[in-house]
């Protein structure tokens, strides 16, 4: 009997939890993006952040973390997948498995949802030309991650600079080659200029900002031609190789590789480095957090800076934006579909980006009484600790499409907020400067079919020009080799869509 | 017919006559053939069903529109490798690689079980060989770690070799070193493991022979090239068949931690082209069809090879 009115009991409550799924059933939406927290692992049992976003939007996100290394690897698998998540970030948004994909129909068509202002009016609030980048074939069929333009630039330790004789702004190239000639010579052990094996961004800051193009360039005649052809290239180059020279860099950069590139400069080995300019700050308040006694401004980071003839030109780190959020079709139903675009849409409105940028008053930040988001002293360990485990990567999932909206907006809690500051006012000072990529709307089949091998021939050519393995004639060749590769057929190619579109 | 065939199929019987005895045979031995059964299933599922993908290699294999709804493009992927002038360089680096390893890695490790197989004391050799088993076990990603911290600029070694010679030799970045620093890694690690077949072929071997050998007066060079070397000759043949059918396969992410813009020239191989272009660039079809040339080489190989050691006397693989 006993056993009886137990079971009957089961079964009430297994039909009570249904009918209550059944009312009230949250929307499933899966989600795959890269990771870069990966000291913590995520957490997603009685996540305060997944908690809130499913009471804001009745969504229930099912998130899922790909190291960052490697996951263009894992988006080309997960492509072939019958089971793929709903929505997909894709740092590369021209692969030509994304192009192939998309053509095919593997994602779906966002254009006329873009369009439809009235339900979607964040997502209708991007930037027309920043859509007009991503589109293929004329049809949007992903959500850009806006990401601060142009970024990238130059930044150096200052109190080095200082003790070295340099004590002045940088604003002219010159300037630049006393400030690297000056901190090459500080010590035998020590180097100006912080390279690693990723050195193509360093090579693009220095080249474009000698005056080469951006990776492909217009002629007086209105005709594509090649970044390398600019003899600018050529003197980015040599300022290099004079600096290698010099013992102005390891001279084993090519060895160093990328993920100890920030320590270089934390174990004080170099002094300067051409990369994303957020890093300065970043790299100010590790030493802010982890040496005692840092309480000065330590690094600089680097305004416009002129050549010989006034003119001033900017590489942007990215054409405004890296990468997109996709809709997989074999994930999403027709009918669903415009659940999981009303979704995007929330997450890029004030409500979405302050929780998927900053996560939870109380949990990851408190709000100070001028309204703006800051960790009190006593809070900076559960903060952290917080923000690793519930936040993690959720900023990856962040569009930010129709600019920045979070509210309460951020602020440095250390006081030392020079250089996030700096670093904000540069982007807009930098901005008219940016020299983009002609070609970046465009698609070449040969780009297509050979353009990493392509590509790797001038940058391995520039690195060992650079690091005095090559002369300027086996340089030279190396182009030729490139032309004759595919080089040329690729510059014909972007010359046909270039003018067509003209 | 050769007699020899016709006394085959006599035994075998034909028809209906052999399909009976096998199916009494299966009924006999139900115990054995169960036990074979996993392995049956094995190749079927991971083996000979994934060879239908092979199909790819033909077509413009996009994943959404699936193996059956992508578009049939023939030989475009084998013509578009050959037109590239790269694929000549990525074969000569594949083909210095692979017989650099025969001549260099191959004897290591029978080298190594023939003196691990004259110890004296058995608990030391016992100990030895559990010892060389260890760096199989490390990840090539800590073999490479290690390199880059004793060969690397700031290494031991690099700077004893600079301090002795006057000036550095750049082992990590230099096109000269690469394909040594390669041998050496493999060398290093597979060679223990490597010995694991040898001694297990040399257990087989007469002691008696030994003890009539000493009786004659043959020293100890003597003995191992008249007893122990020919001894395990079949097995050393047989693994120089099977590595045959690997000329091709130089792995990847051996070289890929290995490569950098300075060594492209020579770490740039057939496995690297095809993780590149299959993985990395998702170009799924262009992949299997360096792949399936790859196959295609290998089997052709090691039936070549195959063919020698009858020839020579040996049994082989079959």
């Amino acid at each position: 009997m006993k056993k009886l009115v137990s079971l009957f009991l089961a079964l009430a409550m297994l039909f009570t939890m249904m009918s209550f799924a059944a009312a009230d059933e949250p929307f499933e939406i899966t989600v795959m993006v890269p990771e870069f927290t990966l000291d913590v692992d995520y957490v997603e049992e009685g996540n305060p952040i997944l908690a809130k976003i499913e009471e804001l939007t009745g969504v229930k996100l099912k998130m899922q973390f790909v190291s960052n290394e490697g996951y263009g690897d894992i988006v080309s698998t997960t492509l072939t997948e019958n089971d793929p998540p709903m929505l997909m970030a894709v740092t590369d948004a021209r692969a030509p498995s994304i192009i192939d994909s998309a053509r095919a129909g593997a994602f779906w068509d966002l254009t006329d949802f873009i369009a439809d202002a009235e339900n979607y009016p964040n997502l209708a609030a991007g930037p027309a030309g920043v859509y007009n980048n991503i589109s293929i074939d004329g049809r949007i069929y992903g959500i850009f991650r806006s990401r601060a333009f142009p970024r990238a630039g130059i930044y150096y330790r200052l109190d080095v600079a200082k003790q070295a004789g340099f004590d002045r702004e940088v604003k002219t190239i010159d300037d630049l080659t006393e400030l690297a000639e000056k901190l090459a010579a500080v010590s035998d052990d020590t180097y100006a200029l912080n390279m690693c094996s990723y050195a193509a961004g360093t090579i693009s800051v220095i080249t474009v900002a000698m005056g080469a193009p951006n990776n492909w360039g217009i002629d007086e005649n209105g005709d594509i031609y090649p970044a390398h052809k600019s003899p600018a290239y050529l003197e980015g180059l040599n300022w290099l190789r004079h600096l290698y020279e010099i013992g102005g860099i390891d001279p084993d950069f090519i060895e160093i590789p990328t993920s100890e590139w920030d320590n270089i400069e934390r174990n004080g080995k170099a002094f300067m480095r051409f990369d994303c300019l957020d890093n300065a700050h970043r790299q100010q308040e590790w030493f802010e957090n982890n040496v005692e006694g840092v309480t000065e401004q330590l690094f600089q980071s680097v305004g416009p800076v002129a050549k010989a003839d006034g003119s001033i030109s900017v590489w942007p780190q990215n054409n405004g934006f890296a990468g997109e959020i996709l809709i997989n079709k074999k994930a999403v139903s027709e009918e669903d579909l415009p659940k999981v675009v009303k979704f995007l849409d929330w997450c890029n409105g004030p409500e979405g980006q302050t929780i998927l940028n900053a996560g939870l008053e109380g949990v990851t930040y408190w709000v100070n009484e001028d309204g703006y988001r800051y960790v009190p002293d006593d809070k900076a360990d559960e903060a952290s600790q917080n923000s690793k485990m519930y936040l993690h990567d959720f900023n990856q999932l962040g569009m930010g499409v129709p600019g920045n909206l979070e509210n309460p907006p951020a602020v440095q809690n250390r006081g030392l907020t020079t250089l996030r500051e700096r670093y904000a006012n540069l982007n807009i000072e930098l901005a008219p400067y940016a020299v983009t990529d002609p070609c970046f709307p465009f698609v070449s089949q040969t780009a297509v079919d050979r353009g990493a091998e392509l590509s790797q021939i001038i940058s391995d050519a520039a690195v060992q020009y650079i690091a005095g393995v090559i002369s300027e004639d086996e340089l030279k060749a190396a182009w030729d080799e490139w032309a004759s590769k595919g080089g040329d057929q690729m510059t014909a190619e972007y010359n046909e869509a270039y003018h067509a579109a003209q | 017919m050769t007699t020899k065939a016709a006394e085959l199929r006599a035994a075998r019987g034909s028809g209906r006559e052999y399909w009976r005895r096998l199916w009494s045979n299966i009924k006999r031995d139900k115990w054995l053939y169960l036990l074979l059964l996993p392995g049956v299933i094995y190749f079927i599922v991971f083996k000979y069903l994934p060879m239908f993908g092979i199909v790819i290699a033909f077509e413009n294999y996009v994943p959404f529109s699936g193996v059956l709804g992508s578009e049939w493009v023939g030989l475009k992927w084998f013509q578009s490798f050959f037109g590239y002038p790269d694929w000549i360089n990525y074969l000569t680096n594949t083909l210095i690689l692979s017989v650099m390893n025969l001549v260099f890695f191959f004897p290591a490790p029978i080298i190594l079980a023939l003196m691990l197989n004259e110890m004296r004391s058995l608990r030391y050799k016992k100990l030895l060989q559990t010892l060389l088993y260890v760096p199989h076990f490390i990840s090539i990603v800590i073999v490479v770690s290690i390199t880059f911290v004793m060969f690397g600029s700031s290494g031991i070694v690099y700077k004893l070799t600079a301090q002795m010679l006057g000036h550095p030799i750049k082992y990590m970045s230099s096109p000269d070193t690469f394909r040594w620093m390669i041998i050496g890694q493999t060398i290093w690690k597979e060679t223990g493991w490597g010995t694991i077949i040898f001694l297990a072929a040399l257990t087989n071997v007469d002691t008696q022979l030994y003890e009539a050998a000493m009786v004659d007066g043959a020293g100890r060079l003597r003995r191992l090239w008249h007893i122990t070397l020919p001894a395990i000759r079949s097995t050393i043949v047989l693994m120089l068949i099977l590595r045959m059918g690997s000329m091709l396969d130089t792995g990847y992410d051996h070289l890929i931690l290995m490569a950098n813009s300075m060594n492209r020239k020579v770490s740039q191989t057939l496995d690297v082209f095809v993780y590149q272009q299959g993985i990395q660039q998702g170009r799924f079809s262009y992949a299997s069809a360096i792949g399936l040339m790859k196959s295609i080489v290998s089997v052709t190989l090691v039936l070549f090879s195959n063919k020698i050691a009858h020839m020579m006397g040996e049994q082989g693989l079959y």
